[in-house]
């Protein structure tokens, strides 16, 4: 009998642990979920549809605006694919060493459908952890 | 050289099929005395890998360019320490890294008394599944992932390591890592065979060793990452919740939760099937984390370049999780024990290892759901830092707080010591108050930090209350380890909802305000050393009330091999409280810079609480004692 009422309050306790996981999870994904798009994703959505967005794409070498002391920027997110796509972002905060043109480039905010830009809270340059963008670094700095 | 690099591993790979072929035939036939030639096989199998490994190793330090490998990630400015930590810098080098640690570790065993110590047809099984995992490994590097290429003609110079991999952890946090997952092979494997042979000998016995190195090495592979993307690549902190960093704390979850929930399985008997399951699990987690970083499937902050190996890698898991149900299910049943009351030791520590999978489950959902929300969303949905913020806070916390009760809790039920029950709970109810009337008014850092309290209180009325547990090495390993958690929840109660970022433009002599501290600019010097073409230091003067705390020296730098662009080099003020962090971020053109400057409360008692758990679990070793010997096993 002592191993059947262990186990029930073993049940209980798991109901009670997969509820509050289940609440934690359902409220989270209602709430923090945000497209994560390409440049050619983004231009192809309805605009009504976006708000909170995660952009990847790369920093267009043209119309590269730095402000004074790297305090922020503007630039044109081009698609990694498709070159001649492309999406005004402007930052406004402190940028990554790594940022430069043609980087790629991670940028989380929401868009301004009047302006016609995207307004980014975080800006990121992927980490070289390996090998290519890296390579391609080398030849353009011997070459 | 590289035909015969690329025979070493060959030959190890044909060796692995044929030895995990031959011990499966000889366990089904039951004719033990293949089992010789198997573990004779093993050692010449690890053989091949240590000659192709040496013979890539010698081809980074004598920079051998018609290596493609080597022109890839080495150049001749490298210095000779990271010229060597580009065995496992890159894509190939890495995953040769790997399988040599698992050829070694089979080898190894192979000596152990543990390993003596099993039945033959266990061993056999052993064999079979460990020998395939190995042959997999060397199938992928014979095939997909190749460090032997050659490049004709060699090329002169190579295109070098990144400066942001030019950082002492580049040096440890991969190995660490590596050895990690290497390291699991031999538990996961074993735990396997024992459940098919029904093997009288505890596996979790037999391997305690390696699952306690295994999880240690993870840890502090972890930790160095952290301390790394904390002081080097300026992402604004510790942890991202990016899919890359993510990838190793998966199976860091899942394998902390083997290590308690074997805990039961040795004092009471039960949780056999769970434990074979979960030590399985983490080993294919692993995997799973290699082919988060390798295929490309999710965008990472990490840049680490897309192969071939990702369908191969995916395929193990399946296939891997097939035969792990299969055996967990469909073998000869064990004996089963049921488990004490809930409220008992036993009881949280079951509690715990649920809070540890749902959040190794929270964590590889919330990095896996761009690829779900495909499924019904023509867009993908990711998730951001938010969400496993507000899912793994409270589920942290709760775990943490568990560790105020459990010691005082017996095995089978009741309050064992109701002072120190008392206590540890008044520690952490008045320091939650505390915590609250100083403005730590988040509900759920104030409970992980006031958690943390009462944890540290309970670990040192423990040792207060039963002198005779200070004399148990194994006591001082297990409850070092919950300290070190402890103050890793301080660290993090404090430092992640608490911090305070700025960012200033200064002319020389100009004060800035962050908090309750001053910041002068005083000056600029500019130098340039072999490897750096040039480098701009700035240094700061922090005060506060009008008394000097120190000074700050951020620098901006640019390598010779990388004129193009520039790096960073942080600099911070050390303190157990406040931790001051500048970054210098660029010069403006009149005689300005510009800064950006963090106060990072608590944040060092991260770093010391990671290193305890980090060190502890050396603790925990025991010797496995010898077949027909007396031991602790």
């Amino acid at each position: 009998m002592a191993k059947k009422s262990n186990k029930m309050v073993y049940v209980v306790a798991m109901l009670l642990f997969l509820g509050g996981l289940g609440y934690l999870v359902v409220s989270g994904l209602t709430q923090d979920s945000v497209y994560f798009l390409n440049v050619s994703e983004a231009l192809a959505t309805d605009k009504a549809d976006l708000g909170q967005a995660r952009l990847f794409g790369k920093v267009s070498p043209t119309n590269l605006d730095i402000a004074e002391g790297k305090l922020g920027a503007s630039f044109d997110l081009v698609d990694k694919v498709n070159a001649g796509q492309h999406i005004r972002v402007v930052y406004k905060g402190a940028l990554p060493d790594t940022f430069k043109e043609s980087v790629e480039v991670i940028v989380e905010g929401v868009f301004d459908h009047d302006a016609g830009v995207f307004n980014a809270r975080t800006l990121v340059t992927k980490c070289p952890s390996k090998y290519k963008e890296q390579s391609e670094e080398m030849e353009r700095s011997k070459g | 050289m590289h035909l015969t690099g690329y025979i070493g591993l060959l030959f190890g790979l044909l060796a692995s099929l044929f030895l995990a072929a031959w011990a499966a035939i000889a366990a089904w036939t039951e004719r033990y005395e293949g089992l010789v030639l198997v573990e004779r096989g093993q050692l010449a199998a690890a053989g091949g890998v240590v000659l192709s490994s040496l013979i890539l190793l010698v081809a980074l330090t004598s920079r051998d360019y018609s290596f493609m490998y080597v022109a890839d990630n080495v150049d001749n400015a490298l210095t000779f320490v990271y010229t060597l930590t580009a065995f496992w810098g890159g894509r190939e080098g890495s995953l040769l890294f790997w399988e040599l640690l698992i050829a070694l570790s089979g080898a190894v065993f192979v000596f152990s008394p543990g390993y003596k110590s099993l039945a033959p047809r266990t061993k056999l099984y052993f064999w079979t599944i460990f020998l395939t995992i190995q042959g997999f490994f060397l199938l992928l590097l014979t095939s997909w992932s190749n460090p032997f290429i050659e490049v004709v003609p060699p090329r002169t110079d190579g295109r070098g390591l990144n400066p942001l991999l030019r950082n002492p952890g580049m040096i440890f946090h991969p190995p660490l890592l590596f050895l990690g997952f290497a390291g699991y092979t031999i538990p996961a494997a074993c735990a396997l065979a024992a459940f098919i042979a029904g093997e009288k000998k505890s596996w979790i016995a037999v391997t305690r060793n390696w699952n306690v190195l295994s999880w240690m090495f993870l840890t502090a592979g972890i930790l160095l990452g952290c301390w790394w993307s904390y002081m080097e690549l300026g992402w604004g902190g510790y942890w991202a919740w990016d899919p890359v960093e993510n990838a190793s704390l998966i199976p860091w979850f899942a394998g902390t939760a083997v290590l308690h929930t074997c805990i039961i399985e040795s004092r009471r008997g039960a949780l056999q099937r769970s434990n074979v399951f979960l030590m399985s699990l983490t080993f294919l987690l692993c995997i799973f984390s290699t082919y988060l970083t390798r295929s490309g499937v999710i965008d990472s902050l990490h840049t680490f370049g897309e192969s071939g190996v990702s369908f191969p890698l995916f395929m193990c898991m399946v296939v891997g999780l097939a035969v792990t149900l299969v055996v967990v299910f469909m073998s000869e049943r064990h004996v089963t024990r049921a488990l004490s009351e809930f409220l008992s030791r036993q009881g949280l520590l079951v509690a715990a290892a649920w809070f540890l999978l749902a959040l190794g489950l929270v964590v590889a959902m919330g990095t896996m759901w761009p690829v779900i929300s495909k499924l019904w969303s023509p867009r993908p949905l990711g998730l951001d830092a938010h969400f496993y913020n507000r899912v793994c806070l409270p589920f942290m916390a709760v775990l943490v707080f568990f560790f105020c009760l459990c010691p005082w809790l017996g095995w089978k039920g009741g309050i064992r010591n109701m002072k120190g029950f008392i206590l540890s709970c008044a520690a952490f109810a008045i320091s939650f108050g505390a915590f609250y009337a100083t403005g730590m008014t988040r509900f759920w850092p104030a409970f992980g930090a006031a958690s943390a309290v009462g944890a540290m209180t309970s670990i040192v009325l423990l040792f207060a209350f039963y002198p005779a547990m200070r004399s148990l090495r194994r006591n001082w390993g297990a409850y070092g380890i919950h300290l070190g958690v402890a103050l890793v929840a301080l660290g993090i109660a404090f430092s992640g909802p608490y911090k305070v970022e700025r960012e200033f433009v200064l002319k020389k002599g100009e004060v800035a305000s962050i908090e309750e501290y001053q910041v002068k600019y005083l000056d600029l010097v500019e130098d340039s050393t072999p490897e750096l073409r040039a480098r701009a230091t700035a240094t700061l003067e922090v005060s506060r009330d009008g008394s000097v705390l120190g000074y700050l020296a951020p620098d901006k730098r640019i390598y010779v091999n990388f004129e193009r662009q520039q790096f960073a080099e942080v600099s911070t003020i050390f303190s157990l409280g406040d931790e001051i962090y500048a970054t210098l971020l660029g010069l403006t053109e009149d005689d300005g810079a510009s800064f950006k400057l963090s106060i990072n409360p608590l944040v060092n008692w991260l770093w010391i609480g990671g290193t305890i758990m980090s060190l502890f679990p050396l603790l925990l070793l025991r010797r496995i004692a010898r077949p027909g010997e007396k031991g602790d096993a």
